[in-house]
Protein backbone atom coordinates (compact mmCIF):
# COMPACT_ATOMS: atom_id res chain seq x y z
CA UNK A 1 0.00 0.00 0.00
CA UNK A 2 3.03 2.23 0.56
CA UNK A 3 4.12 2.71 -3.02
CA UNK A 4 0.51 3.37 -4.04
CA UNK A 5 -0.44 6.90 -5.68
CA UNK A 6 -2.90 8.49 -7.42
CA UNK A 7 -2.98 7.88 -11.09
CA UNK A 8 -2.90 11.22 -12.07
CA UNK A 9 0.03 12.40 -9.99
CA UNK A 10 2.15 8.94 -11.78
CA UNK A 11 1.35 9.84 -14.88
CA UNK A 12 2.57 13.77 -14.23
CA UNK A 13 5.80 12.73 -12.72
CA UNK A 14 7.06 11.09 -15.46
CA UNK A 15 6.07 13.63 -17.52
CA UNK A 16 8.13 15.95 -15.39
CA UNK A 17 10.88 14.05 -15.32
CA UNK A 18 10.80 13.29 -18.86
CA UNK A 19 10.64 17.33 -19.48
CA UNK A 20 13.32 18.33 -16.67
CA UNK A 21 15.61 15.52 -18.52
CA UNK A 22 15.35 17.57 -22.30
CA UNK A 23 15.98 20.57 -20.44
CA UNK A 24 19.17 19.65 -19.02
CA UNK A 25 20.81 17.94 -21.57
CA UNK A 26 19.42 20.83 -24.30
CA UNK A 27 21.99 23.12 -22.10
CA UNK A 28 25.18 21.68 -23.24
CA UNK A 29 23.52 21.94 -27.13
CA UNK A 30 22.55 25.26 -26.41
CA UNK A 31 26.03 26.35 -25.29
CA UNK A 32 27.85 24.30 -28.33
CA UNK A 33 25.77 25.85 -30.84
CA UNK A 34 25.14 29.35 -29.74
CA UNK A 35 29.62 29.38 -29.49
CA UNK A 36 30.30 27.86 -32.43
CA UNK A 37 27.80 30.55 -34.10
CA UNK A 38 29.60 33.01 -31.83
CA UNK A 39 32.96 31.57 -33.61
CA UNK A 40 31.97 31.51 -36.62
CA UNK A 41 31.05 34.98 -36.67
CA UNK A 42 34.19 36.57 -34.74
CA UNK A 43 35.84 34.53 -37.63
CA UNK A 44 33.75 36.41 -40.37
CA UNK A 45 35.05 39.64 -39.48
CA UNK A 46 38.41 38.72 -38.52
CA UNK A 47 38.05 39.88 -34.95
CA UNK A 48 40.85 37.94 -33.00
CA UNK A 49 40.07 37.77 -29.15
CA UNK A 50 42.42 36.97 -26.24
CA UNK A 51 42.22 33.94 -24.62
CA UNK A 52 40.83 35.44 -21.94
CA UNK A 53 37.90 37.49 -23.29
CA UNK A 54 37.37 34.32 -25.20
CA UNK A 55 36.86 32.49 -22.14
CA UNK A 56 34.81 35.25 -20.54
CA UNK A 57 32.26 34.96 -23.66
CA UNK A 58 32.30 30.97 -22.72
CA UNK A 59 31.25 31.86 -19.65
CA UNK A 60 28.56 34.36 -20.10
CA UNK A 61 27.16 31.97 -22.81
CA UNK A 62 26.72 29.27 -20.38
CA UNK A 63 25.45 31.60 -17.92
CA UNK A 64 23.03 33.04 -20.12
CA UNK A 65 21.62 29.70 -21.46
CA UNK A 66 21.02 28.16 -18.29
CA UNK A 67 19.16 31.09 -17.00
CA UNK A 68 17.11 31.03 -19.92
CA UNK A 69 16.81 27.09 -19.94
CA UNK A 70 15.97 27.25 -16.20
CA UNK A 71 13.45 30.16 -16.30
CA UNK A 72 11.86 28.54 -19.60
CA UNK A 73 11.73 25.48 -17.88
CA UNK A 74 10.21 26.38 -14.83
CA UNK A 75 7.47 28.31 -16.49
CA UNK A 76 6.66 25.29 -18.87
CA UNK A 77 6.44 22.36 -16.12
CA UNK A 78 4.71 24.79 -13.87
CA UNK A 79 1.97 25.49 -16.67
CA UNK A 80 2.52 21.63 -17.42
CA UNK A 81 1.62 20.42 -13.95
CA UNK A 82 -1.31 23.56 -13.58
CA UNK A 83 -3.09 22.53 -16.84
CA UNK A 84 -2.82 19.02 -15.89
CA UNK A 85 -4.12 19.26 -12.56
CA UNK A 86 -7.15 21.46 -14.32
CA UNK A 87 -7.31 19.32 -17.04
CA UNK A 88 -7.40 15.71 -15.77
CA UNK A 89 -9.05 16.22 -12.66
CA UNK A 90 -12.09 17.41 -15.02
CA UNK A 91 -11.29 14.73 -17.25
CA UNK A 92 -11.46 11.99 -14.62
CA UNK A 93 -14.19 13.45 -12.52
CA UNK A 94 -16.83 10.93 -13.70
CA UNK A 95 -14.24 8.25 -12.55
CA UNK A 96 -13.77 8.83 -9.34
CA UNK A 97 -18.12 9.88 -9.02
CA UNK A 98 -18.28 6.28 -9.80
CA UNK A 99 -15.67 4.81 -8.17
CA UNK A 100 -16.80 6.98 -4.60
CA UNK A 101 -20.43 5.44 -5.60
CA UNK A 102 -19.10 2.00 -5.68
CA UNK A 103 -17.34 2.40 -1.92
CA UNK A 104 -20.71 3.84 -0.52
CA UNK A 105 -22.31 0.56 -1.98
CA UNK A 106 -23.57 -2.09 0.52
CA UNK A 107 -25.35 -4.93 -1.09
CA UNK A 108 -27.18 -5.92 1.93
CA UNK A 109 -28.69 -2.83 2.06
CA UNK A 110 -31.51 -2.17 -0.49
CA UNK A 111 -31.30 0.98 -2.47
CA UNK A 112 -30.44 1.68 -6.15
CA UNK A 113 -27.35 2.91 -7.42
CA UNK A 114 -27.38 5.44 -10.44
CA UNK A 115 -23.94 6.59 -11.82
CA UNK A 116 -24.00 10.05 -13.34
CA UNK A 117 -24.07 10.42 -16.83
CA UNK A 118 -21.14 11.18 -18.70
CA UNK A 119 -19.91 12.47 -22.53
CA UNK A 120 -17.16 10.10 -22.58
CA UNK A 121 -17.23 6.66 -23.72
CA UNK A 122 -14.89 4.91 -21.92
CA UNK A 123 -16.36 6.02 -18.63
CA UNK A 124 -19.71 5.49 -20.22
CA UNK A 125 -18.62 1.75 -20.73
CA UNK A 126 -17.52 1.20 -16.90
CA UNK A 127 -20.34 2.46 -15.98
CA UNK A 128 -22.67 0.30 -17.94
CA UNK A 129 -20.12 -2.74 -16.84
CA UNK A 130 -20.88 -1.61 -13.09
CA UNK A 131 -24.82 -1.53 -13.95
CA UNK A 132 -24.61 -5.10 -15.06
CA UNK A 133 -21.86 -6.45 -12.38
CA UNK A 134 -23.97 -5.01 -9.68
CA UNK A 135 -27.64 -6.13 -10.44
CA UNK A 136 -26.06 -9.71 -11.43
CA UNK A 137 -24.70 -9.41 -7.74
CA UNK A 138 -28.10 -7.94 -6.27
CA UNK A 139 -30.08 -10.95 -8.08
CA UNK A 140 -28.54 -13.15 -6.88
CA UNK A 141 -27.38 -11.79 -3.12
CA UNK A 142 -31.27 -11.71 -2.98
CA UNK A 143 -32.29 -15.73 -4.28
CA UNK A 144 -29.63 -16.43 -1.55
CA UNK A 145 -31.90 -14.50 0.98
CA UNK A 146 -35.34 -15.87 -0.02
CA UNK A 147 -33.92 -19.39 -0.14
CA UNK A 148 -32.45 -19.31 3.14
CA UNK A 149 -35.82 -17.79 4.65
CA UNK A 150 -37.99 -20.39 2.13
CA UNK A 151 -35.82 -23.24 3.14
CA UNK A 152 -35.76 -22.51 6.58
CA UNK A 153 -39.42 -21.82 6.89
CA UNK A 154 -39.72 -25.57 4.65
CA UNK A 155 -37.75 -27.20 7.09
CA UNK A 156 -40.10 -26.54 10.35
CA UNK A 157 -42.84 -28.60 9.31
CA UNK A 158 -41.09 -32.14 8.69
CA UNK A 159 -39.10 -30.88 12.16
CA UNK A 160 -42.62 -30.69 13.63
CA UNK A 161 -43.97 -34.27 12.36
CA UNK A 162 -40.19 -35.66 13.45
CA UNK A 163 -40.69 -34.30 17.04
CA UNK A 164 -45.12 -35.03 17.55
CA UNK A 165 -44.10 -38.76 16.29
CA UNK A 166 -41.52 -38.75 18.89
CA UNK A 167 -43.64 -37.39 21.26
CA UNK A 168 -45.80 -39.80 20.41
CA UNK A 169 -43.65 -42.99 20.43
CA UNK A 170 -42.44 -41.88 24.00
CA UNK A 171 -46.43 -42.76 24.98
CA UNK A 172 -46.03 -46.41 23.69
CA UNK A 173 -46.67 -48.85 26.47
CA UNK A 174 -43.96 -51.57 25.75
CA UNK A 175 -41.47 -48.89 25.32
CA UNK A 176 -38.33 -50.24 27.33
CA UNK A 177 -35.55 -48.05 28.82
CA UNK A 178 -33.17 -48.67 26.03
CA UNK A 179 -35.67 -47.27 23.55
CA UNK A 180 -36.19 -44.12 25.79
CA UNK A 181 -32.74 -43.17 25.86
CA UNK A 182 -32.98 -43.74 22.39
CA UNK A 183 -36.05 -41.28 21.71
CA UNK A 184 -34.10 -38.94 24.07
CA UNK A 185 -31.37 -38.73 21.67
CA UNK A 186 -32.96 -37.82 18.39
CA UNK A 187 -35.11 -35.40 20.62
CA UNK A 188 -31.99 -33.86 21.64
CA UNK A 189 -30.25 -33.96 17.92
CA UNK A 190 -33.42 -32.70 16.60
CA UNK A 191 -33.54 -29.65 18.84
CA UNK A 192 -30.13 -28.78 18.17
CA UNK A 193 -31.66 -28.94 14.28
CA UNK A 194 -34.23 -26.36 14.91
CA UNK A 195 -32.53 -24.37 16.65
CA UNK A 196 -29.80 -23.59 13.97
CA UNK A 197 -33.30 -23.05 11.60
CA UNK A 198 -34.39 -20.82 13.95
CA UNK A 199 -30.66 -18.93 14.28
CA UNK A 200 -30.17 -19.51 10.35
CA UNK A 201 -33.46 -17.64 9.91
CA UNK A 202 -33.06 -15.07 12.46
CA UNK A 203 -28.93 -14.22 10.78
CA UNK A 204 -31.24 -13.75 7.22
CA UNK A 205 -33.75 -11.84 8.86
CA UNK A 206 -31.29 -9.43 10.24
CA UNK A 207 -29.06 -9.36 7.08
CA UNK A 208 -32.57 -8.38 5.14
CA UNK A 209 -32.91 -5.27 7.36
CA UNK A 210 -36.07 -6.38 9.13
CA UNK A 211 -35.71 -5.55 13.27
CA UNK A 212 -35.17 -1.97 12.08
CA UNK A 213 -37.54 -0.08 14.93
CA UNK A 214 -35.03 1.03 17.63
CA UNK A 215 -35.82 2.10 21.11
CA UNK A 216 -34.13 3.43 24.23
CA UNK A 217 -32.78 0.40 25.94
CA UNK A 218 -31.84 0.13 29.68
CA UNK A 219 -28.85 -2.10 29.06
CA UNK A 220 -28.17 -2.47 32.99
CA UNK A 221 -31.82 -3.62 33.59
CA UNK A 222 -32.09 -5.84 30.98
CA UNK A 223 -28.54 -7.55 31.61
CA UNK A 224 -29.72 -8.26 35.36
CA UNK A 225 -33.27 -9.66 34.12
CA UNK A 226 -31.25 -11.77 31.48
CA UNK A 227 -28.45 -13.13 34.14
CA UNK A 228 -31.77 -14.16 36.08
CA UNK A 229 -33.16 -16.14 32.87
CA UNK A 230 -29.63 -18.21 33.38
CA UNK A 231 -29.41 -18.55 36.80
CA UNK A 232 -30.91 -22.14 36.60
CA UNK A 233 -28.32 -22.97 33.94
CA UNK A 234 -25.44 -21.31 36.34
CA UNK A 235 -26.30 -23.26 39.34
CA UNK A 236 -27.19 -26.77 37.90
CA UNK A 237 -23.35 -26.55 37.04
CA UNK A 238 -22.33 -24.36 40.05
CA UNK A 239 -20.94 -21.70 39.22
CA UNK A 240 -20.64 -18.23 40.30
CA UNK A 241 -21.44 -15.14 38.42
CA UNK A 242 -19.94 -11.86 39.53
CA UNK A 243 -21.87 -9.04 37.82
CA UNK A 244 -20.84 -5.87 38.08
CA UNK A 245 -23.32 -3.16 36.23
CA UNK A 246 -22.92 0.38 36.13
CA UNK A 247 -26.94 1.56 36.56
CA UNK A 248 -28.65 3.54 34.05
CA UNK A 249 -26.49 2.51 30.68
CA UNK A 250 -29.17 3.42 27.86
CA UNK A 251 -28.45 2.21 24.42
CA UNK A 252 -30.54 2.60 21.26
CA UNK A 253 -31.45 -0.27 19.77
CA UNK A 254 -33.92 -3.23 19.18
CA UNK A 255 -35.02 -4.83 22.01
CA UNK A 256 -35.31 -8.25 20.51
CA UNK A 257 -31.56 -8.14 18.95
CA UNK A 258 -29.90 -6.44 22.24
CA UNK A 259 -31.50 -9.24 24.03
CA UNK A 260 -30.27 -11.97 21.35
CA UNK A 261 -26.63 -10.44 21.66
CA UNK A 262 -26.88 -10.72 26.06
CA UNK A 263 -28.48 -14.01 25.75
CA UNK A 264 -25.78 -15.82 23.19
CA UNK A 265 -23.06 -13.98 25.14
CA UNK A 266 -23.90 -15.14 28.79
CA UNK A 267 -25.06 -18.39 27.25
CA UNK A 268 -21.85 -19.39 25.74
CA UNK A 269 -19.56 -18.24 28.98
CA UNK A 270 -22.00 -20.62 30.73
CA UNK A 271 -21.73 -23.56 28.39
CA UNK A 272 -18.06 -23.14 27.94
CA UNK A 273 -17.34 -22.71 31.72
CA UNK A 274 -15.63 -25.70 33.64
CA UNK A 275 -18.08 -26.57 36.64
CA UNK A 276 -17.62 -24.79 39.67
CA UNK A 277 -15.18 -21.20 38.40
CA UNK A 278 -16.67 -17.72 37.71
CA UNK A 279 -17.86 -15.79 35.80
CA UNK A 280 -17.85 -12.61 35.66
CA UNK A 281 -19.96 -9.62 33.91
CA UNK A 282 -19.35 -6.08 33.60
CA UNK A 283 -21.17 -3.60 32.45
CA UNK A 284 -19.16 0.20 32.50
CA UNK A 285 -20.16 3.17 30.90
CA UNK A 286 -19.69 2.13 27.83
CA UNK A 287 -18.60 -1.40 27.01
CA UNK A 288 -19.78 -4.84 28.50
CA UNK A 289 -17.12 -7.26 29.47
CA UNK A 290 -17.95 -10.83 29.86
CA UNK A 291 -14.87 -13.10 31.55
CA UNK A 292 -15.22 -16.94 31.46
CA UNK A 293 -12.20 -19.62 32.58
CA UNK A 294 -11.27 -21.77 30.00
CA UNK A 295 -8.02 -24.05 29.30
CA UNK A 296 -7.10 -22.60 25.36
CA UNK A 297 -7.72 -19.93 23.49
CA UNK A 298 -10.67 -19.85 20.77
CA UNK A 299 -9.36 -19.33 17.02
CA UNK A 300 -9.68 -15.79 16.41
CA UNK A 301 -10.73 -15.49 12.46
CA UNK A 302 -13.16 -18.28 13.17
CA UNK A 303 -14.67 -17.57 15.85
CA UNK A 304 -17.37 -14.84 14.59
CA UNK A 305 -18.44 -17.23 11.51
CA UNK A 306 -21.38 -18.97 10.89
CA UNK A 307 -20.42 -22.52 11.98
CA UNK A 308 -16.80 -21.41 12.65
CA UNK A 309 -16.53 -22.98 16.05
CA UNK A 310 -19.16 -25.62 15.46
CA UNK A 311 -18.23 -29.29 17.32
CA UNK A 312 -20.37 -32.13 17.98
CA UNK A 313 -18.99 -31.81 21.84
CA UNK A 314 -20.96 -28.62 22.29
CA UNK A 315 -24.76 -28.48 21.82
CA UNK A 316 -24.13 -24.79 20.49
CA UNK A 317 -25.47 -23.63 16.78
CA UNK A 318 -22.23 -22.25 15.80
CA UNK A 319 -24.07 -19.34 14.47
CA UNK A 320 -24.38 -17.62 18.25
CA UNK A 321 -21.47 -15.58 17.75
CA UNK A 322 -22.11 -15.14 14.03
CA UNK A 323 -25.12 -13.75 15.22
CA UNK A 324 -24.28 -11.43 17.99
CA UNK A 325 -21.38 -9.59 15.05
CA UNK A 326 -24.29 -9.47 12.77
CA UNK A 327 -26.00 -7.71 15.42
CA UNK A 328 -23.20 -5.20 16.81
CA UNK A 329 -22.64 -4.62 12.70
CA UNK A 330 -25.92 -3.07 12.92
CA UNK A 331 -25.13 -0.63 15.75
CA UNK A 332 -21.78 -0.02 15.04
CA UNK A 333 -20.59 -1.55 18.14
CA UNK A 334 -17.43 -3.31 18.37
CA UNK A 335 -16.59 -6.99 19.55
CA UNK A 336 -13.67 -8.29 20.85
CA UNK A 337 -12.04 -11.49 21.55
CA UNK A 338 -9.14 -12.11 23.82
CA UNK A 339 -7.80 -14.95 26.23
CA UNK A 340 -5.66 -14.29 28.55
CA UNK A 341 -4.64 -16.09 31.89
CA UNK A 342 -6.65 -19.00 31.29
CA UNK A 343 -10.01 -16.24 31.09
CA UNK A 344 -11.76 -16.06 27.52
CA UNK A 345 -13.26 -12.14 27.19
CA UNK A 346 -15.73 -11.19 25.10
CA UNK A 347 -15.60 -7.37 25.24
CA UNK A 348 -18.43 -5.20 23.84
CA UNK A 349 -17.58 -1.82 23.13
CA UNK A 350 -20.55 0.31 22.96
CA UNK A 351 -19.41 3.23 21.30
CA UNK A 352 -20.82 5.95 23.31
CA UNK A 353 -18.57 8.80 23.99
CA UNK A 354 -21.41 10.99 25.06
CA UNK A 355 -23.11 8.85 27.51
CA UNK A 356 -22.28 11.06 30.40
CA UNK A 357 -24.89 13.55 29.04
CA UNK A 358 -27.20 10.97 27.93
CA UNK A 359 -27.78 9.52 30.81
CA UNK A 360 -28.67 12.80 32.53
CA UNK A 361 -31.01 13.53 30.15
CA UNK A 362 -32.56 9.72 29.92
CA UNK A 363 -32.63 10.15 34.04
CA UNK A 364 -34.64 13.94 33.59
CA UNK A 365 -36.95 13.06 31.42
CA UNK A 366 -38.09 9.58 33.44
CA UNK A 367 -37.78 10.74 36.67
CA UNK A 368 -38.76 7.23 38.63
CA UNK B 1 -63.96 -31.49 24.71
CA UNK B 2 -63.93 -30.95 20.77
CA UNK B 3 -61.17 -29.93 18.83
CA UNK B 4 -60.57 -28.84 15.36
CA UNK B 5 -57.10 -29.47 14.09
CA UNK B 6 -56.74 -26.81 11.19
CA UNK B 7 -53.50 -27.76 9.47
CA UNK B 8 -52.74 -29.24 5.95
CA UNK B 9 -49.86 -31.83 7.37
CA UNK B 10 -51.86 -34.74 7.64
CA UNK B 11 -49.11 -36.40 9.75
CA UNK B 12 -48.75 -33.83 12.13
CA UNK B 13 -52.48 -33.02 12.40
CA UNK B 14 -53.14 -36.92 12.92
CA UNK B 15 -50.21 -37.65 15.94
CA UNK B 16 -51.75 -34.31 17.65
CA UNK B 17 -55.60 -35.85 17.30
CA UNK B 18 -53.82 -38.85 18.85
CA UNK B 19 -52.05 -37.45 21.73
CA UNK B 20 -55.21 -35.36 22.37
CA UNK B 21 -58.02 -38.24 21.89
CA UNK B 22 -57.06 -39.88 25.37
CA UNK B 23 -57.85 -36.73 27.08
CA UNK B 24 -61.65 -36.51 26.64
CA UNK B 25 -60.66 -34.54 23.52
CA UNK B 26 -62.71 -34.99 19.67
CA UNK B 27 -60.47 -34.04 17.59
CA UNK B 28 -61.39 -33.01 13.69
CA UNK B 29 -59.09 -32.24 10.95
CA UNK B 30 -58.96 -29.32 8.24
CA UNK B 31 -57.04 -29.57 5.77
CA UNK B 32 -57.24 -26.38 3.40
CA UNK B 33 -58.94 -23.43 3.59
CA UNK B 34 -61.60 -23.98 1.81
CA UNK B 35 -63.14 -27.06 4.53
CA UNK B 36 -61.26 -25.17 7.51
CA UNK B 37 -63.71 -21.92 6.69
CA UNK B 38 -66.98 -24.75 6.53
CA UNK B 39 -66.03 -25.96 9.94
CA UNK B 40 -65.78 -23.21 11.20
CA UNK B 41 -69.06 -21.70 10.03
CA UNK B 42 -70.83 -25.29 10.65
CA UNK B 43 -70.17 -26.40 14.07
CA UNK B 44 -68.79 -25.41 17.32
CA UNK B 45 -65.52 -26.59 19.32
CA UNK B 46 -64.28 -25.63 22.42
CA UNK B 47 -61.22 -25.01 21.06
CA UNK B 48 -58.63 -24.68 17.20
CA UNK B 49 -55.43 -25.11 16.25
CA UNK B 50 -55.07 -22.67 13.17
CA UNK B 51 -51.78 -23.56 10.97
CA UNK B 52 -50.88 -19.69 9.26
CA UNK B 53 -50.00 -21.08 6.33
CA UNK B 54 -52.69 -23.28 4.33
CA UNK B 55 -53.27 -24.61 0.36
CA UNK B 56 -56.02 -22.10 -0.22
CA UNK B 57 -55.59 -19.07 1.95
CA UNK B 58 -54.44 -17.49 4.88
CA UNK B 59 -54.90 -18.71 7.93
CA UNK B 60 -55.02 -15.43 9.52
CA UNK B 61 -58.52 -14.76 7.47
CA UNK B 62 -60.23 -18.10 9.00
CA UNK B 63 -59.49 -16.07 13.01
CA UNK B 64 -60.64 -12.86 11.15
CA UNK B 65 -63.90 -14.64 10.05
CA UNK B 66 -64.51 -16.67 13.77
CA UNK B 67 -64.01 -12.94 15.14
CA UNK B 68 -66.43 -11.47 12.84
CA UNK B 69 -69.30 -13.85 13.77
CA UNK B 70 -68.37 -13.51 17.62
CA UNK B 71 -67.88 -16.96 17.88
CA UNK B 72 -66.07 -18.07 21.52
CA UNK B 73 -63.86 -21.13 20.56
CA UNK B 74 -60.51 -20.65 21.82
CA UNK B 75 -58.01 -20.55 18.66
CA UNK B 76 -53.87 -21.37 19.69
CA UNK B 77 -51.86 -20.70 16.35
CA UNK B 78 -49.65 -23.22 15.34
CA UNK B 79 -47.18 -21.82 12.99
CA UNK B 80 -43.76 -22.71 11.26
CA UNK B 81 -43.24 -18.81 11.27
CA UNK B 82 -41.22 -17.90 13.80
CA UNK B 83 -41.50 -13.96 13.65
CA UNK B 84 -43.05 -11.40 16.25
CA UNK B 85 -44.92 -9.33 13.95
CA UNK B 86 -47.14 -12.81 13.00
CA UNK B 87 -47.77 -13.15 16.84
CA UNK B 88 -48.47 -10.11 17.62
CA UNK B 89 -50.79 -9.51 14.87
CA UNK B 90 -52.38 -12.96 15.40
CA UNK B 91 -52.94 -12.08 19.32
CA UNK B 92 -54.44 -8.94 17.86
CA UNK B 93 -57.05 -10.27 16.26
CA UNK B 94 -58.00 -12.45 18.82
CA UNK B 95 -56.04 -15.48 18.97
CA UNK B 96 -55.51 -16.63 22.57
CA UNK B 97 -51.50 -18.37 22.04
CA UNK B 98 -49.00 -18.66 19.42
CA UNK B 99 -47.34 -21.72 19.47
CA UNK B 100 -43.98 -22.23 16.59
CA UNK B 101 -43.22 -24.95 15.31
CA UNK B 102 -41.75 -27.43 16.14
CA UNK B 103 -43.45 -28.19 19.18
CA UNK B 104 -43.64 -30.91 21.99
CA UNK B 105 -47.30 -32.36 22.10
CA UNK B 106 -47.16 -31.89 25.63
CA UNK B 107 -46.65 -28.02 25.19
CA UNK B 108 -49.63 -27.48 22.91
CA UNK B 109 -51.64 -30.50 25.52
CA UNK B 110 -50.96 -27.79 28.13
CA UNK B 111 -51.38 -24.93 26.31
CA UNK B 112 -54.88 -26.66 25.06
CA UNK B 113 -55.63 -26.91 28.32
CA UNK B 114 -55.17 -23.49 29.66
CA UNK B 115 -57.10 -21.94 26.79
CA UNK B 116 -60.20 -23.90 27.46
CA UNK B 117 -59.86 -23.41 31.28
CA UNK B 118 -60.23 -20.05 31.12
CA UNK B 119 -62.78 -19.65 28.45
CA UNK B 120 -65.21 -21.95 30.06
CA UNK B 121 -65.13 -21.76 33.42
CA UNK B 122 -64.08 -17.95 33.91
CA UNK B 123 -63.94 -17.25 37.42
CA UNK B 124 -64.53 -20.37 39.32
CA UNK B 125 -61.44 -22.16 37.59
CA UNK B 126 -60.66 -24.72 40.14
CA UNK B 127 -59.45 -28.32 39.23
CA UNK B 128 -60.44 -31.00 41.77
CA UNK B 129 -58.20 -34.15 41.63
CA UNK B 130 -59.08 -36.35 44.46
CA UNK B 131 -57.22 -34.94 47.58
CA UNK B 132 -55.98 -32.22 45.16
CA UNK B 133 -57.58 -28.79 44.57
CA UNK B 134 -56.12 -26.54 42.42
CA UNK B 135 -56.91 -22.59 42.09
CA UNK B 136 -55.59 -21.61 38.48
CA UNK B 137 -56.63 -18.09 38.89
CA UNK B 138 -55.35 -17.59 42.68
CA UNK B 139 -52.77 -19.82 41.54
CA UNK B 140 -53.03 -21.83 44.56
CA UNK B 141 -52.84 -25.55 45.57
CA UNK B 142 -54.85 -27.45 48.61
CA UNK B 143 -54.27 -30.96 49.60
CA UNK B 144 -56.91 -31.80 51.85
CA UNK B 145 -58.26 -28.68 52.19
CA UNK B 146 -55.04 -27.55 53.49
CA UNK B 147 -52.99 -25.04 51.66
CA UNK B 148 -49.38 -26.02 50.33
CA UNK B 149 -46.97 -23.31 49.37
CA UNK B 150 -45.21 -24.17 45.74
CA UNK B 151 -43.02 -21.80 43.73
CA UNK B 152 -44.14 -20.14 40.55
CA UNK B 153 -42.15 -23.05 38.79
CA UNK B 154 -43.55 -25.96 40.74
CA UNK B 155 -46.80 -24.43 40.58
CA UNK B 156 -46.55 -24.42 36.57
CA UNK B 157 -44.85 -27.93 36.46
CA UNK B 158 -48.45 -29.29 38.75
CA UNK B 159 -50.22 -27.60 36.11
CA UNK B 160 -48.18 -29.13 33.18
CA UNK B 161 -48.69 -32.51 34.81
CA UNK B 162 -52.12 -32.40 35.21
CA UNK B 163 -52.80 -31.11 31.79
CA UNK B 164 -50.87 -34.06 30.49
CA UNK B 165 -51.98 -36.68 33.02
CA UNK B 166 -51.27 -40.45 31.98
CA UNK B 167 -48.69 -39.15 29.43
CA UNK B 168 -45.11 -39.37 29.68
CA UNK B 169 -43.66 -36.24 29.26
CA UNK B 170 -39.67 -36.07 28.64
CA UNK B 171 -37.07 -33.84 30.57
CA UNK B 172 -36.85 -31.78 27.52
CA UNK B 173 -39.94 -31.08 27.24
CA UNK B 174 -40.45 -29.98 30.63
CA UNK B 175 -37.07 -27.99 30.64
CA UNK B 176 -38.58 -25.97 27.68
CA UNK B 177 -42.04 -25.27 29.08
CA UNK B 178 -39.72 -23.52 32.20
CA UNK B 179 -37.37 -21.74 30.81
CA UNK B 180 -39.27 -20.34 27.68
CA UNK B 181 -36.77 -20.37 24.16
CA UNK B 182 -33.58 -19.96 26.33
CA UNK B 183 -33.67 -23.57 27.44
CA UNK B 184 -32.46 -25.17 24.21
CA UNK B 185 -29.66 -23.52 24.39
CA UNK B 186 -28.25 -26.07 26.69
CA UNK B 187 -27.91 -29.54 26.85
CA UNK B 188 -28.34 -30.20 30.13
CA UNK B 189 -31.60 -29.83 32.47
CA UNK B 190 -30.28 -30.38 35.35
CA UNK B 191 -31.94 -27.96 36.97
CA UNK B 192 -35.77 -29.33 36.18
CA UNK B 193 -34.50 -32.42 39.08
CA UNK B 194 -34.60 -29.91 41.80
CA UNK B 195 -38.18 -28.63 40.98
CA UNK B 196 -39.46 -31.82 40.41
CA UNK B 197 -37.81 -33.02 43.91
CA UNK B 198 -39.39 -29.58 45.79
CA UNK B 199 -42.71 -30.38 44.00
CA UNK B 200 -42.84 -34.10 45.00
CA UNK B 201 -41.75 -33.63 48.54
CA UNK B 202 -44.25 -30.66 49.12
CA UNK B 203 -47.31 -32.52 47.76
CA UNK B 204 -45.94 -35.77 49.74
CA UNK B 205 -45.87 -33.95 53.22
CA UNK B 206 -49.32 -32.38 52.71
CA UNK B 207 -50.47 -35.98 52.54
CA UNK B 208 -51.20 -35.86 49.23
CA UNK B 209 -50.80 -39.61 46.93
CA UNK B 210 -47.63 -39.83 44.62
CA UNK B 211 -49.11 -39.34 41.14
CA UNK B 212 -45.87 -38.14 39.62
CA UNK B 213 -44.21 -41.05 38.27
CA UNK B 214 -40.35 -41.32 37.12
CA UNK B 215 -39.71 -43.71 33.97
CA UNK B 216 -36.92 -44.58 32.57
CA UNK B 217 -34.79 -42.36 34.34
CA UNK B 218 -35.24 -39.18 32.99
CA UNK B 219 -39.03 -38.92 31.97
CA UNK B 220 -42.34 -38.02 33.95
CA UNK B 221 -45.65 -39.32 34.13
CA UNK B 222 -49.03 -38.28 36.10
CA UNK B 223 -50.51 -41.32 36.41
CA UNK B 224 -54.10 -41.00 37.68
Amino acid sequence: MGNMSKLLNRSLKKFIIYAGLVLVCSIPVYYAIISWLWDYELNEHNIVLTAEADREDSFRIIIAVTVLTVLFSTLLLGGFILLNRRISGRLWQPFYQSLSKIKNFDLSRPGEITFKETDIDEFRELNQSLYKLIAGNVAIFNQQKEFADNASHELQTPLAVIQSQLDLLLQSKSLSGEQYVIIEDAHKALARVSRINKNLLLLTKIENSQFMDKEMIDLSGLLEKTISIFINFSEAKQLEIKMGAMPGVIVEGNKILVEILLNNLITNAIRHSPPNSTISITLSGNSLVVKNTGSAALQQDQLFKRFGTTSSKTPGTGLGLALVKQICNRYNWKIAYTFNNYQHTFSLDLNLDFLPNRVVTMQDNNPV
Amino acid sequence: MKILVIEDETTLAQSIGTYLSDENYLCEFAGTFEEAIYKVEAYDYDCILLDLMLPGGDGIKILEELKAQNKQEGVIIISAKNSLEDKIKGLQIGADDYLTKPFHLSELAARIYSVIRRKQFGNVNVIEQNELKINLLGKTVMVNDQPVSLTKKEFDLLLYFISNKNKVVSKGALAEHLSGEVADMFDSYDFIYVHIKNLKKKLHEAGCDNYLKTLYGTGYKWEI
